[in-house]
């Protein structure tokens, strides 16, 4: 009986979504490009050797072609949760900065952490849902093994070694997030058919929403983002 | 119709009929009619009117299930089909493999194998029953005096048959266990992959149980009997029945916490676990009727004679206060923690009897030498308004006739007149100081924790009280001379020797530039000008009057009044007072139904005329109900509707009666050690600076970077030595010196340094004891270890060592250590930071107890955090 109930809810499962498209969009920005400040390196000399010329912070990149990138979009309403990938997610510390600077997870994803920097890093999350962690790394090649347990925009990364070091993490509970790229575009694959509401989440700029309806075709979704 | 009816009750009549003749019937017809209906009525009533929490029942069962199902449903859709089906082609793929022969042969080969193993133990056994038989007889002819030989050959043959049957039988169970073996390689397959499928479903299949047995769930009471809660006024021991659970049904179960009442989830399931309501029930916390079955009498709302009704909102942590009434901190329940908070801030125990805030010293300064300090005019127009000089005073207003205000500073004065306080340095001596320093060392040192100055106002409104802990600064230069104020900040207890401000140590210079800012702080406000005539004998007989039948002397030490009782009302069983013992004056009754207590309209008060709205009026403007004829005393304070609120919750607990001994919070050392250092920590507002116990930290709120104020000391008793804690309080010296903020001086008394030193320690739930901190000895084998460890953790990154030394100013210096921390405590704190103090910058080296460097120590966490710890003990003695 209980094989059969299984067998039948495998089924269902196959079955239901028969539709499903991409999402794909682009994050423009008017205005001027606000002048990030210089990381000031100095208070750890290791840091400081890495880098030949002076490091702009990340807050802000505004892209050649008037675009934002590291802004993270993700379903806010309307779907439902997919299967946590096995494949872990990388967030790594080079060069004494967080790289990449936004990214997204699924709840239950392996998470790893890497130090690649011959110097100490304290990996600091301010998760306000999920659990907060504060681990040293001093060596390179440091690998933190971690897992978020409930959905979370944005859990926030800081090293308090160096101050100027931080990263942003979107947790889902499902597969349908993007991070926008060096052409401020994004891409969101297999969204099933259904009505939906979009939510881009900007470090500075905050966040915006976008009602979606998803049948069997692409469907574009863009932002546009105005400097304060 | 009606003349049948009239003939059929016509009595007489019937009385001049012959007794054989008189008939019965249709008199009998109509009885049992109105028999019949009043019955099928009461079983109507019985079943449907009577009996609402079945519909709840059944509709709780439905939502239930329904919400079992959707997450039934969600906890498939996340399983990954594809490993279930290639789980489920492999076991397939098993399953028919046991369609081949020699598993079949296997199988039967197996049963034949039982079938002989059950014969050959049959034989097995009854040889040994016959063995057993034949050694009696034996056993019997040698005690009777005549061993038969045969018998004993007869044993032994016997014997040697069961030696044989038990070794053909072990052959036999050899060749099972064989078989089994044999058979196991298919079937061991199969149960691995049904358990990793098992295991897959799991959560799911929990789930479902739940399903099936909610499906099956009774319609039926539900109730909790509480035999020995309390007594009743006969000292018998009164037992408690509440069935609150028959409607209240979702209240343990997480899935109903968005689902509508009365099946919603309790709102804090971490108090329910405390206080498991099997073994408390639930009116012990939110009153009502217990055995009650329906809302409105269950509530009370419809019962107006049931003495407790439900405790409505936040009103139900009244309920604390009867078996916690010994506590001023509830780690569940903050909003009964910040009611103590502004009950102990504010007071009321100065004029009230409360039971547990009896012999607390005044919460005002002592005023025999208050003639060096201000002017009479001042004072005069102080005690006139004193919110109107300082609208967030703690000071209430007695709302003074001017000739009455003219009274008291003349007996104020008249007290003083023979006080013999100078100031320490000559007069003068405050000059030559500048502003913007002194404004600079105001907002750094730490000044504004207590003070608001000028649009400084952060503290404050963190804080979220109507009323400050120290007086406000902004028009300081009106009221006290520079002379007085160089005096007052180099040393407060010169002045006052029980006052509550401490000493920030300042320079002579600090202290000048200070002067000089507050200087700037000017009052050009109106004020009430009246001539003052204060050394008239009759005005000081009429102030002495004063003073004393408005209980000045409840928050003031004045002397000569000390022996004179608290002025007002005993509030102890305030909580029991009814609407009908409450005098409403002139107050309208708010005739509005609802929850709204309390409304002003066109400068017209109307309060509901019940306990709530009474509390509510008397709080917010204590001289609401004064009449011509009734004349009131209480003062009148500036209550925010949050704090009349929780002053009310208080009031409504004072009850005058306690539960059982048994259900009360024992007040034992650590209990007491608690309640003297949250009194201690109020009254010298410890909690403005630092986080204790998860409240207070207020200063922080003016840093940019909370990092740079005072560091949060709720394990403190855990973790510093106690001779150190103690020389730390008594003279302070900077652990972190890159912080401008400075720990002030108390000068505590012993008493209170006792106090303080026990709170920590109970805090940490540790007792004091004499212990020899400097016996203990760093472990010289491992020092190699715990140097190479501290110097690739790269400690010193963050942390700093003695002076000097290069540091990202974040860690406190570590040439303390020795001095300072227990030494198991560093290891626990190394252990894991996060666990102690949440948010620390201090990052853990040891996730989930895994190193970072497995060659050293073979890798024990415990053995390396201890070396580390070892090394840092001797480099700490070594440098100084």
């Amino acid at each position: 009986m209980l094989r059969l109930t299984q067998f039948v809810s495998l089924i269902l499962v196959l079955t239901i979504n028969v539709f499903s498209a991409d999402v794909t969009g682009k994050i423009s920005f008017s205005g001027a490009s606000p002048k990030m400040p210089k990381m000031k390196m100095d208070a750890d000399k290791t840091c400081k050797a890495m880098h030949s010329t002076s490091v702009s912070s990340e807050e802000v990149v505004v892209n050649a072609n008037n675009t934002l990138k590291n802004v993270f979009i993700y379903v806010k309403e309307g779907a439902k949760p997919t299967a946590a990938p096995t494949v872990p997610v990388t967030l790594s510390q080079k060069g004494c900065q967080y790289t990449p600077h936004v990214m997204g997870t699924q709840v239950g994803q392996p998470f790893v952490i890497l130090n690649d920097d011959p110097t100490l890093h304290n990996v600091h999350s301010l998760a306000k849902s999920n659990t907060q962690f504060n681990n040293a790394q001093p060596m390179k090649g440091m690998k933190l093994n971690k897992k978020f347990d409930k959905p979370e925009v944005m859990v926030k990364f800081k090293c308090d070694v160096h101050n100027w070091m931080s990263a942003y993490v979107g947790v889902v509970n499902n597969s349908y997030y993007a991070v926008s790229n060096d052409n401020g575009s994004f891409a969101i694959k297999g969204l099933p058919a259904g009505n939906y509401t979009l939510e881009a989440w900007h470090e500075k700029y905050g966040t915006q929403q976008l009602k979606i309806t998803v049948a069997d075709k692409p469907v574009t979704a863009d932002f546009n983002y105005s400097a304060k | 119709m009606l003349d049948k009816l009239k003939e059929l009750f016509n009595f007489k009549k019937r009385l001049d009929l012959l007794i054989e003749n008189r008939n019965y019937t249709n008199f009998y017809l109509i009885i049992s009619i109105i028999l019949f209906l009043s019955t099928a009525w009461a079983v109507i009533d019985e079943i449907i009117t009577r009996r609402p929490w079945k519909d709840y029942q059944s509709e709780y069962n439905y939502l239930l299930q329904q919400k079992l199902q959707a997450n039934y449903d969600e906890l498939i859709s996340l399983i990954d089909s594809s490993t279930v089906a290639g789980l489920h082609v492999e076991l397939k793929k098993a399953e028919s493999s046991l369609e081949n022969e020699a598993y079949k042969n296997g199988v039967e080969e197996l049963g034949n194998l039982q079938q002989e193993y059950v014969d050959a133990t049959r034989e097995w056994s009854f040889a040994r029953s016959k063995s057993d038989a034949v050694y009696y007889e034996y056993k019997k002819g040698v005690h009777g005096g005549s061993p038969s030989q045969s018998l004993k050959d007869e044993l032994k043959e016997i014997e040697r048959s069961i030696a044989e049957y038990a070794d053909s039988v072990s052959a036999i169970q050899n060749r099972i266990n064989k078989a089994n073996e044999f058979l196991a390689t298919y079937t061991n397959k199969i149960a691995e992959l049904n358990s990793e499928i098992k295991k897959i479903f799991i959560d799911a299949d929990k789930v479902k149980l739940k399903l099936t047995r909610a499906s099956a769930a009774p319609i039926e009471i539900k109730q909790v009997v509480i035999d020995d809660f309390e007594k009743t006024n006969f000292s018998e021991l009164k037992a408690r029945v509440d069935r609150c659970q028959t409607c209240h049904l979702g209240s343990r179960e997480p899935l109903m916490a968005d689902a509508p009442q009365p099946f919603t989830t309790h709102p804090l399931p971490e108090l329910l676990k405390i206080h498991n309501p099997e073994k408390f029930g639930c009116t012990t916390c939110h009153r009502g009727q217990g055995n009650a079955l329906t809302t409105g009498y269950a509530h009370g709302d419809e019962d107006h004679y049931w003495e407790t009704p439900l405790l409505k909102k936040t009103d139900v942590y009244a309920s604390c206060n009867s078996c916690h009434a010994n506590q001023n901190a509830l780690k569940s329940a903050p909003y009964f923690t910040k009611a103590k908070q502004v009950m102990l801030e504010v007071g009321c125990y100065a004029c009230h009897q409360i039971d547990g805030y009896e012999n607390l010293p005044p919460i005002g300064p002592e005023l025999k030498n208050v003639s060096s300090k201000v002017k009479p005019e001042w004072v005069y127009n102080w005690i006139l308004n004193p919110k109107a000089y300082n609208p967030n005073t703690r000071m209430p207003n007695y709302k003074f006739l001017p000739e009455e205000a003219e009274a008291v500073t003349a007996f104020l004065f008249d007290k003083s007149k023979n006080s013999n306080f100078k100031f320490a340095n000559s007069n003068g001596s405050y000059k030559g100081g500048s502003s913007a320093k002194g404004k600079l060392i105001f907002n750094e040192v730490g000044c504004q924790a207590c003070h608001v100055i000028g649009d400084e106002t952060k503290v404050r409104e963190k804080r979220n009280t109507s009323y400050d802990i120290a007086p406000e600064l902004s028009h300081v230069s009106g009221k006290l001379s520079p002379d007085f104020i160089y005096d007052w900040i180099k040393n407060p207890r010169h002045y006052n020797p029980t006052t509550k401000m401490p000493n920030l140590r300042l320079t002579d210079s600090e202290a000048r530039d200070i002067v000089a800012y507050l200087q700037t702080m000017s009052d050009s406000r109106n004020k009430d000008s009246r001539k003052l005539e204060i050394n008239k004998k009759e005005k000081i007989d009429f102030g002495e009057k004063l003073v004393r039948s408005n209980g000045c002397y409840g928050c003031h030490a004045i002397e000569g009044m000390e022996r004179e009782s608290k002025i007002s009302v005993n509030l102890s069983d305030f909580g029991r007072k009814k609407v009908e013992q409450m005098d409403f004056g002139d107050v309208k009754e708010l005739d509005k139904e609802g929850e709204l207590e309390f409304e002003i309209k066109d400068g017209k008060v109307a309060v509901q005329h019940s306990w709530d709205g009474w509390v509510y009026g008397k709080l917010y403007n204590s001289r609401l109900f004064q009449t011509e004829r009734i004349p009131q005393k209480m003062p009148v304070f500036n209550f925010r509707d949050e704090e009349i609120k929780l002053l009310r919750m208080l009031l409504l607990s004072y009850r005058g009666d306690k539960p059982n001994k048994k259900y009360q919070q024992t007040f034992d050392q650590r209990i007491r050690d608690l309640d003297q250092g949250q009194k201690l920590i109020t009254r010298y507002a410890c909690i403005n600076c630092h986080e204790i116990e998860d409240h207070g930290s207020y200063f922080s709120a003016t840093l940019e970077d909370p990092s740079m104020g005072p560091p949060m000391i709720t394990m403190e008793g855990a973790k510093v030595q106690e001779p150190w804690l103690n020389e730390f309080i008594k003279s302070p010296s900077p652990i972190r010196p890159w912080l401008k903020v400075r720990m002030p001086t108390f000068s505590f008394s012993e008493n209170e340094l006792n106090d303080l030193t026990k709170y920590f320690l109970a805090v940490s739930k540790q007792e004091l004891r004499l212990r020899d901190y400097s016996a203990f000895q760093p472990n010289k084998s491992t020092l190699a270890e715990g140097k190479l460890m501290f110097d690739s953790y790269q400690c010193l990154k963050c942390h700093i060592l003695g002076k000097g030394e290069s540091s990202g100013s974040l860690g406190p210096n570590l040439s303390l250590t020795a001095k300072r921390l227990k030494p198991e405590w560093v290891v626990d704190w190394l252990k894991d930071p996060q666990a102690i103090q949440p948010g620390t910058m201090m990052p853990g080296y040891w996730p989930d107890g895994q190193t970072a460097l497995p060659d050293v120590l073979e890798g024990d966490a415990k053995k390396q955090m201890e070396a580390i710890r070892d090394h840092v003990f001797i480099i700490g003695k070594n440098k100084k």
